[in-house]
């Protein structure tokens, strides 16, 4: 089942109704239930791995929990001087915080390792048979592919996520299986995210909400607009991206670019959709999720857009590997020795930035197992390095031209700016390998052919100029809201205070652009979103 | 202590007025690679080891509150 097939129109308003039917108290029983019943209509055999997934995160939190009270207890017996052991308060500490950690690292490394073999076994020996094909031997590994459980990416970073907060004394241990198996499985959230943190989730999955019809058409909205975005524009976009990507050797010059932005706009309005239909449906429920995007196209650095994009994802790479790896006792050591070989200035960037490419080059491959997103994250990292190290240079350079770095003119060519280096990373993201992000980004930038405009190339791609000029619109509309909302507006707090008739009228069109205009492939089933392959 | 952080935080990001901001973290004011920098920062001059676990927005949304981590930190060692 998906968000996008005909079962979940059923699926969706019965969970709802179940949920507010039964007493509160075991409310959240319903959307366990409907948990497993979205994620075993998908795959039983695979939901093997987000049982095991769930069962050894849950056990070692437990355990966790565990040795936590034991040092707790220790500690106060100590303090009251009913304890004389052997070693120190510090040496017993070290010592749980041994265990702890050798706890955590078991558990995280199962559930990474699986991920990994799962997603990166065939990437792997198809790269080692490549390598020594290279040098003259015969690569002699079979070619291998798994099929990926649903959500893999998404519940293993937020499980381990969970064993890690524990382990940080950030939360506390879970103690019921049934309901740390919702908080993993929770449905509007297993397709593509967000990957939540347990304190900011858990406790509102667990507690009965009670019905609110306010917040139940608030969410209803929500979800409208998110089938909007990915009925009628994106599916749209992806009539002219994909043959661009797909037959890159067919267009050349301006298209690729034309080909490169589309695609970016494309994959945000699919993504920020699905998470719209996400946060609607919990928000109906009663649970607010935390949100992915925050209008990335208004961010005015790269480091600025990463933090408006995926934010979860951001989040987890930031907390779970960038602050772990850039605060190590080795990258201090690195940091001492970089400070004395090029100055205190420069030398001290330096580790930040490896941990930092470290970090991006994870990013890049938790998309998938492909050289190209491999050059897709080490494109982010080294434009938000060099933009860090320039920015001094950046800053004489305005003062000498006397621009007001202040001004409305200065910040829209920064966001410009940041569109089009997005754009460029997303010929590594949206091409069908390496070799051809490479091909079009050179066609892009060596041919300049802008009769494309004009000579019907952009009506052969089955859009006409109508829905051009559809398309044009709603994305205008989509921009204006977010105008709106960067200025602290609330869409549909402002929509609520509105007159009856204005307000119906408004979502009844809403509904009818999706009925008429929106793309349902057959069987009514649309392209799935993007971000369910990862 | 309070002039030392002070010089250290301007030294960091001197268009910030750091004695008036109280949501640092929350308000995205200082980024991951400032957090690192300072966390460097703050080891060094006050000779204490703030670990990953007291990465926590609380603890660096104000200059009061670094204060409070530092004393914190200086207690336990």
């Amino acid at each position: 089942m998906s968000f996008l097939s005909l079962h979940f129109l059923f699926f969706l308003p019965v969970s709802c109704f179940l949920y507010f039917l039964v007493p509160r108290k075991v409310r959240w029983m319903v959307l366990l239930g409907a948990s497993g019943v979205f994620y075993l209509s998908n795959s039983v055999p695979l939901s093997i791995f987000l049982l095991f997934t769930a069962f050894t995160t849950f056990w070692t939190g437990k355990r966790l929990g565990q040795i936590r009270k034991e040092t707790d207890a220790f500690l106060k017996d100590w303090k009251e001087g009913k304890v004389h052991p052997q070693e120190t308060k510090k040496e017993y500490r070290a010592k749980q915080d041994r265990k702890k950690r050798r706890q955590v690292l078991l558990a995280a490394g199962a559930n990474i390792g699986v991920l990994c073999v799962l997603k990166y076994t065939g990437f792997l020996f198809s790269s080692l048979n490549q390598a020594m094909e290279a040098l003259g031997l015969t690569g002699g590994l079979p070619g291998v592919s798994f099929l990926l459980p649903l959500g893999i990416s998404f519940y293993t970073l937020q499980s381990v996520g969970y064993l890690i907060d524990v382990y940080r004394g950030r939360c506390e241990a879970d103690t019921n299986f049934a309901k740390y198996l919702l908080f993993v499985s929770f449905f509007p959230q297993i397709v593509q995210g967000p990957i939540s943190r347990y304190d900011q989730l858990a406790h509102q999955l667990y507690e009965g909400h009670s019905f609110d019809y306010h917040r139940v058409s608030m969410g209803a909205q929500l979800i409208l607009w998110g089938y909007l975005k990915k009925l009628v524009i994106t599916e749209r976009l992806s009539m002219i991206t994909d043959p661009i990507f797909q037959e890159y050797l067919n267009y050349s010059g301006i298209t690729m670019l034309l080909g490169a932005a589309l695609y970016g706009f494309q994959v945000y309005i699919d993504f920020s959709g699905g998470m719209d239909i996400t946060r609607g449906i919990a928000q109906m429920l009663g649970i607010d999720m935390t949100e992915n995007f925050a209008r990335p196209y208004f961010a005015r650095s790269l480091a600025e857009f990463w933090r408006r994009w995926h934010i979860t994802l951001g989040a987890w790479m930031r907390d779970y590997v960038f602050y772990p790896i850039s605060l190590s006792a080795a990258f201090s050591r690195l940091g001492k020795r970089t400070r004395k070989w090029f100055g205190t200035q420069t030398g001290k960037m330096i580790p930040t930035f490896l941990a930092m490419f470290i970090t991006f080059l994870l990013v890049g491959i938790w998309h998938g197992a492909e050289w190209k997103y491999v050059a897709y994250g080490l494109w982010n990292a080294a434009i938000i390095s060099s933009s860090i190290l320039l920015e001094p240079f950046y800053k004489r350079m305005a003062e000498k031209l006397h621009i007001r770095t202040e001004g409305a003119g200065w910040k829209l060519f920064q966001m410009i700016r940041t569109f089009f280096l997005v754009s460029l990373g997303r010929f590594f993201s949206g091409a069908v390998s390496l070799e051809s992000a490479l091909t079009m980004m050179k066609s892009a930038f060596t041919v300049w052919n802008p009769e494309i405009f004009t000579d019907g190339t952009l009506l052969s791609f089955g859009l006409g100029r109508k829905d051009y000029l559809f398309v044009f619109i709603l994305t205008l509309f989509i921009f204006a809201v977010g105008i709106y909302q960067e200025r602290g507006g609330r869409v549909r707090e402002t929509m609520s205070k509105q007159k009856l008739p204005l307000r119906w009228a408004f979502y009844l069109g809403a509904i009818l652009i999706l009925v008429l205009f929106g793309h349902y492939g057959p069987g009514y089933s649309a392209a799935e979103f993007v971000y369910q392959q990862f | 202590m309070r002039e030392e952080l002070m010089k250290i935080l301007n030294e960091l990001r001197p268009e910030v007025d750091f004695e008036k901001e109280k949501a640092l973290i929350d308000d995205g004011v200082l980024d991951s690679f400032d957090i690192v920098a300072l966390v460097g920062d703050l080891n060094d001059t006050f000779d204490v080891n703030i670990n990953i676990e007291d990465l926590l927005p609380e603890n660096f949304n104000s200059a009061d509150a670094m204060i409070e981590l530092i004393t914190k930190l200086q207690g336990e060692e």
